[in-house]
């Protein structure tokens, strides 16, 4: 399925070797017509800059389909000069440059250049030994990205055949081994390719020579989990609530009465335990999912529905019922929050728009509010925080602008100021009402809700600087709380790491060690007082999905062991290593 | 002064393929101080161009003129030479230079030549200049030219560093992490670097770039087996590169296809790899090409190249990947452990080869007549592997038996292996006869046969000598069950005796000339042996100092032996008397023998220089010396026997009469002591081979040979130098006899005379007595020097040395040289008669 370039029109392929063009209107699209039909699977689609063609590869061949007459005007055979013509040749990946080049990226590996015009082959590539499964071209059509069923992705580059000259060809240049199973899907962008793959990662390679100063973008990056909170905690209830692309797993959280010393492991008195799995109806894949801080509602959103569930623990059994009557939402979800007390639903909508649900026992639930951003806004929030007295509401939207609402009067209290980058993750200080804001570019702000501008201490943070190694991190962080007992703590996770920020502490600068709780261990008394800074840095637990404060001397980690997924991936193709 | 001769190992050299228009393939190689130009179609060598005083370090053939070539050498010349007839055009001195490889620039560039040189003697920080130097137009012998203008700095000093782009529009330099490309016309300099950290087994370092011929390509190799292909390198960050993985070590050298088409890489997997449109899937390889390749050239019509290898080897290589002919001289194995042995059977010399194989070198063709595999074991090319290799070799008299002794690398726990083998005459090579595990427990140290030719095959016995502390004695035996084999597979070898002494490692054997004695040195100490009833008759020492060489004398001198120590003492032994005859303090590396008469020659290690010692036993005056006879050790020395006796005209070399003297160099260099200067030895062949490649194979071209042949014969048997002005002045008319078209020549009646004129032998010019006065000058000119170094170097028991000195600087008056000269003459005649 491939949308033309101005986006009005959409083309689907079939299974039947039909092209179907449907017109995109308004919320949804229309079927236009049936393009010419010919035997043979359509496995790729790709638009024409100006929409006139749309060339379909299938297997052994692709074809070039006249848009406006709707007839394919012609059909080339790839594996025509093959020997082995036995095996089939599929054409997985193909594009249509403006010039009126096909790039065919097929199961032999290949990359091949035609001319469709003439029907002749102009360039052949052979990039691997196995299947070239995808294909990306970039604005200016000068640069190819190939994502090959080893794992590899590779670059194609049009380059002057002679310096200066007008002449041109498609040479292979950088080869890239990120991926260890099936490259599905590549992109690219002006400065990075992006590859998908079958192993679960998400790699984004920049091209050094495109970037202009070195930052954020000059540095490869690799993402097994989305930047998303997939585990959400009820803490009163001790439970978690698990998100799977299809399902929703609830467990209760096991204890221990012992206590010991630091790193040893407490024998558990009572086991963690399963109490239920949600599956959800239909394909869908879950969107995002909450469960309350007393435990007993639990709420989830697809592409399509929102669905809210009542928890009854009578004992060992845990009964699931749906609640009736849930306000209907289009579209639904973006995020779901529910509200310190258990007593409101907060749910982040399209539009800049936060509906505020009351939810009534014995299982019900109203609509009671829906705040927006004054001056309205285009983009879907996509963060939620309610304020611990809730009191407060803060709501990020697409824009990256952080909205904060008041909650008694459901009225808009102030916007924080705009910063250049996304936020990714928020949350307002239980006792001072303060809004800490992580940004994806690592940096860290403390917003003062009440007196709307930021507190003293992120000024001395920005004035000051943060330290090099926390800057040039990784992932971002995703989920941020606070130790009620001391309120100068503030408790952040990414994937790698969780960290103390110890706001009465000084903070580091690039002199001293970021990382420095193991050293700090085999310092005397006086000599660690003088070591101590404001980042006390954990990095036992990774990859890290998940961590909160249960109370005040019980912390929630969720680990995600990356060989638990990475075994039940499927065997991946046999390559031949040299010395083994 | 006599020259050395060098057959250097071709370790610092370029060549490559160039065509003549009669389809006539040359090859051209740099090849230690000279230019060898070989044919590639029959493999032979048809000219060697001598002349520069140094290392050649680059070869280029004019881009104006293929039949001429550029050579550059250290000595700090470029010559341009007609490579067809081995005549230098040109010779451009450059003064200050030490290091040069040059490139002739075409195209716009004329005449103006790249060099990569050191100028400002910087030889201890290594940094070479790419400098352009205009050459002067006109033709001379000795151009000066100044005209310099630098062109990059810090460039890499090997030939394989620099490259010229397409057309001359740029050059390439690599040198570490660091690649740099100039463009001349828009005097652009752009600089990449790759990163210097070693990651997984990755290092970056260049190790050799090529340019595409069409298009503006880069290929550089890398010393973790990669070759990146750049392009886009005008632009300084826009630039980018593919990768090609096949080598799992350094890359060695590139060379693309004349078309561009295909990239052709080697590396010391002794694999040819060849890469199709830049692709890392199509690939083809040629494996097993013996030795690590070391350079690789293609022809200018890309119809063949070739690859030259480590061990000296160049091997030419059809188009379609196919091996066609190798041009094989002498190998150069990793470490000649065997030493300089001749096989009396071919003349060759014997010594290791590929590892494992023994190679037999014929000096006269400087071919390998064959290559005899001992170890018999896959050589694996991985480096800190312990293999086995061939350790010493040894052959009987009449060469019917060979001795090798083969061990593990192992320093601790040698695996060691004596074989035996047979030479068969029915397939002309050696049979394996005997295998004897662990002959000895320790590392075997010395080997030799009883050489007695008179007695036959049952008189043969081979003594070892360990570091185990023994002598063991091994001798034929008759197998008991002898149905069915052939007289020599009925005979195997076994231990006969085990001799020791005091428990002292055992170093050295050696046999007398007749075979009644076998003396064996145990470090410190020489024992003579009886070799019938293994008595040991007495013993030597020369304490301190172990014994490192010991031999018999020969002929009307087998009653010495001599030996030689540590601690720098030659001695002589007289085994009648079992007294020191007289010693000499020299620090002797090498003592060799002559088979055939009673001269020991010893080679001395001092000061890093090797000096040469000719003597007599019966005499503690040398025959012969020659102080500083090169500046690398010499660590092996040989006795070749002559074909036939050589009319040597001079007395310092009568004896070389019956041998020639080879030696053998730490770097691997074959010398040779010549009695004639290089000139003498270059211009005649040439201008033979010249001659005779014009002529085609007729009756009337083969009695012009057997013509010319009676007479060099004729010149050899007076016993003179060889005049060759003689056949200079026939050939131009027998050359345009027989250039000239049929239909442009003069009736045949005219030229008859001119014809029968040529062939006759014309009187000579110069009275007898002239030509006899001129040797007399040139012998008594070497007489002098060989006087003068006598005396600086004799501290043996001389009589007068000081007052020589002083009456040879001196100067005589002329009627008094005359005199002596009348003398001299007189002094030669009793010789003759003798």
């Amino acid at each position: 399925m491939v949308a033309s370039g101005t986006g009005t029109q959409l083309a689907i392929g079939c299974e039947d070797g039909s092209v179907k063009i449907f017109q995109v209107v308004p919320g949804g699209i229309q079927f236009e017509r049936n393009l010419d039909r010919r035997k043979g699977r359509v496995l790729c689609l790709s638009w024409h800059r100006s929409g006139t063609h749309i060339v379909a590869g299938s297997i052994d061949f692709f074809r070039v389909i006249d848009v406006a007459s709707g007839q394919t005007v012609q059909r080339i055979m790839v594996n025509h000069q093959v020997e082995k013509a036995k095996r089939e040749c599929v054409v997985w990946a193909i594009a249509l440059l403006s010039s009126g080049t096909v790039v065919s990226a097929d199961s032999f590996g290949r990359v091949q250049f035609w001319d469709w015009e003439q029907g002749t082959l102009a360039e052949s590539h052979t990039v691997s030994t196995s299947a070239a499964l995808s294909l990306a071209v970039s604005e200016k059509e000068d640069s190819i990205v190939v994502g090959t069923s080893t794992g590899a992705t590779y670059q194609l580059q049009l380059l002057p055949v002679k310096l200066g000259g007008l002449e041109k060809c498609w040479v292979r240049t950088k080869p890239f081994q990120f991926h260890s199973h099936d490259v599905r899907a590549v992109a690219h962008s002006s400065t990075a390719l992006i590859s998908g793959g079958l192993d679960a990662q998400l790699v984004i390679r920049p091209l050094m020579e495109k970037v202009q100063k070195k930052g954020y973008d000059a540095v490869l990056r690799k993402f097994t989990f989305p930047h998303r909170r997939l585990v959400s905690c009820a803490r009163k209830a001790r439970l978690l609530l698990f998100q799977f692309s299809q399902y929703l797993e609830l467990w209760r959280l096991g204890s221990t009465e012992e206590t010991g010393k630091d790193g040893e492991v407490l024998p558990p008195c009572r086991m963690p335990e399963h109490l239920v799995q949600l599956k959800s109806k239909g394909p869908e894949h879950i969107y995002c999912s909450c469960v309350s801080p007393c435990g007993t509602w639990v709420g989830y959103s697809t592409a399509s529905r929102f669905q809210l569930y009542r928890v009854r623990c009578d004992g060992d059994g845990v009964s699931l019922r749906k609640v009736p009557k849930v306000p209907k939402l289009l579209p639904p979800a973006y995020q779901l929050q529910f509200s310190a007390d258990s007593e409101s639903l907060f749910v982040a909508s399209a539009r800049g728009s936060v509906h505020v649900f009351q939810l009534l026992e014995p299982g019900g639930c109203k609509h009671l509010h829906t705040l927006q951003p004054p001056s309205g806004c285009s983009e879907a929030v996509y963060l939620l925080a309610p304020s611990a007295d809730g009191h407060w509401l803060a709501a990020v939207s697409g824009d990256w602008a952080i909205h904060i609402y008041n909650l008694k009067c459901f009225q808009h209290h102030c916007v924080v100021p705009a910063y250049s980058c996304a936020v990714s993750a928020l949350a307002i200080h239980p006792s001072t009402n303060n809004l800490v804001i992580a940004y994806s570019d690592q940096q860290l702000f403390e917003f003062s809700i009440p007196e709307k501008q930021y507190t003293s201490w992120s000024r001395a943070v920005q004035s000051r600087g943060l330290h090099r190694t926390w800057l040039e991190r990784d992932s971002p962080i995703t989920h941020i709380t606070f130790n009620p007992k001391n309120p100068a703590h503030i408790l952040l996770h990414d994937t790698y790491l969780l960290c103390i920020l110890d706001k009465s502490l000084p903070l580091p600068d690039d002199s001293t060690l970021l990382m420095n709780q193991s050293t700090l261990k085999q310092l005397p008394e006086t000599a660690r007082k003088r070591q101590l800074h404001a980042f006390k840095i954990c990095k036992k637990f990774q990859p890290l999905l998940f961590m909160d404060l249960l109370d005040e001397n019980c912390l929630v980690v969720v680990e995600r062991p990356i060989m638990d997924f990475k075994t039940q991936l499927p065997l991946a193709v046999q390559q031949k290593k040299f010395g083994t | 002064r006599p020259a050395t001769e060098n057959i250097r190992i071709l370790t610092e050299s370029s060549y490559f393929l160039g065509k003549d228009k009669s389809k006539f393939l040359y090859l051209l190689c740099a090849s230690g101080d000279f230019v060898k130009v070989y044919s590639v179609n029959t493999e032979e060598t048809l000219r060697l161009m001598g002349g520069h005083a140094d290392l050649v370090t680059g070869i280029q053939l004019n881009p104006h003129n293929h039949m001429q070539l550029y050579s550059s050498s250290l000595d700090g010349t470029i010559k341009l030479w007609d490579f067809m007839d081995g005549i230098p055009i040109k010779v451009s001195s450059l003064g200050f230079y030490l290091h040069l490889h040059f490139y002739p620039l075409s195209g716009p560039h004329s005449s103006v030549l790249l060099l990569v040189s050191d100028r400002f003697f910087f030889l201890w920080s290594d940094t070479f200049q790419l400098v352009s130097v205009k050459l002067t137009k006109g033709a001379g012998q000795d151009l000066e030219s100044k005209e310099l203008s630098v062109v990059l700095d810090g460039v890499g000093a090997s030939v394989k560093h620099i490259a010229f782009g397409r057309e001359g529009a740029y050059v390439v330099s690599v040198k570490d992490v660091t690649l740099q490309v100039y463009f001349f016309k828009r005097k652009l300099l752009n600089r990449f670097s790759l990163s210097t950290v070693k990651t997984k087994g990755g290092d970056n370092r260049f190790s050799c770039v090529v340019c595409h011929p069409t298009e503006d390509c880069i290929a550089t190799g890398h010393a973790d087996g990669k070759i990146r292909l750049w392009r886009n390198f005008h632009h300084r960050k826009e630039y980018t590169y593919s990768t090609l993985h096949w080598h799992h070590d350094i890359v060695m050298d590139l060379a693309f296809s004349v078309e561009g088409t295909r990239l052709l890489s080697g590396g010391v997997e002794s694999v040819l790899v060849q890469w199709h449109n830049e692709s890392s899937c199509q690939k083809d390889f040629l494996p097993r090409l013996g030795s690590p390749i070391e350079y690789i050239s293609m022809s200018s019509d890309g119809a063949l190249c070739c690859t030259l290898h480590t061990d000296n080897r160049i091997t030419i290589i059809n188009s379609n990947l196919r091996f066609s002919r190798s041009i094989q001289g002498l190998i150069k194995s990793r470490d000649v452990k065997t030493g300089l042995v001749v096989d009396p059977r071919t003349k060759a010399l014997v010594l290791n080869g590929e590892p494992g194989h023994l190679q037999f070198y014929s000096l006269q063709s400087d071919q390998q007549l064959f290559s005899l595999d001992i170890v018999q074991r896959q050589y694996i090319h991985q480096a800190g592997l312990k293999q086995s290799d061939l350790v010493k070799v040894a052959f009987s008299a009449q060469g019917t038996w060979l001795a090798t002794v083969e061990e593990s690398e192992e320093v601790t726990d040698p695996e060691l292996q004596l074989k035996l083998w047979f030479y068969s005459e029915e397939t002309q090579s050696f049979t394996l006869n005997t295998r004897i595990n662990t002959p000895h427990d320790n590392h075997i140290t010395d080997m030799c046969f009883r050489d007695m030719d008179e007695l036959g095959d049952d008189s043969l016995i081979l003594v070892t000598t360990g570091r185990d502390c023994v002598f063991k004695v091994w001798v034929m035996v008759e197998d008991t069950d002898p149905e069915g084999k052939s007289a020599h597979e009925s005979v195997s070898w076994s231990c006969d005796f085990v001799g020791s002494y005091h428990n002292y490692q055992a170093t050295n054997c050696c046999f007398s000339e007749d075979g009644s004695l076998l003396a064996v040195s145990f470090e410190e100490t020489v024992t003579v042996w009886d070799s019938l009833t293994w008595d040991l008759k007495c013993t030597f020492c020369h304490p301190p100092g172990n014994i490192r060489n010991i031999c018999f004398g020969r002929l009307t001198c087998s009653k010495y032996l001599i030996g030689a120590t540590d601690y720098g003492f030659l001695c002589c032994w007289n085994l009648l008397t079992c007294a020191l005859e007289w010693s000499a303090h020299l620090n002797i590396v090498v003592l060799q023998p002559d088979p055939l008469s009673e001269h020991i020659a010893a080679v001395s290690w001092l000061s890093k220089e090797s000096s040469l010692f000719v003597f007599k036993p019966n005499e503690p005056r040398p025959l012969y010396i020659q102080r500083n006879l090169c500046k690398e050790k010499i660590l092996l020395a040989a006795f070749v026997p002559r074909d036939e006796p050589e009319t040597i005209s001079s007395e310092k070399y009568l004896w070389l009469r019956k041998s020639q003297l080879f030696f053998l160099t730490d770097t691997q260099e074959l010398m040779t002591l010549s009695t004639k200067s290089l000139e003498e030895r270059l211009t005649p062949s040439s201008k033979q081979l010249a001659v005779e490649e014009s002529l085609p194979v007729t009756p009337f071209s083969l009695l012009l040979g057997k013509h010319r042949h009676q007479q060099a014969q004729e010149d050899t048997d007076l016993g003179k130098p060889v005049v060759h002005n003689k056949q200079e002045q026939a050939s131009p008319a027998v050359k345009e006899l027989l250039h000239t078209p049929a239909h442009v020549l003069p009736s045949a009646s005219f030229l008859c005379t001119i014809f029968i004129n040529s062939l006759l032998i014309s009187k000579e010019n110069k009275s007898a007595e002239e030509v006899a006065d001129e040797v007399e000058m040139e012998s008594e000119k070497a007489d002098g020097d060989s006087d003068e170094e006598d005396v600086t170097v004799m501290e043996q028991e001389d009589t007068s040395p000081m007052e020589l000195l002083g009456e040879m600087t001196c100067k005589l008056s002329k009627s008094q040289e005359k005199e002596l000269r009348k003398i001299r003459k007189m002094d030669y005649s009793w010789i003759a008669a003798f």
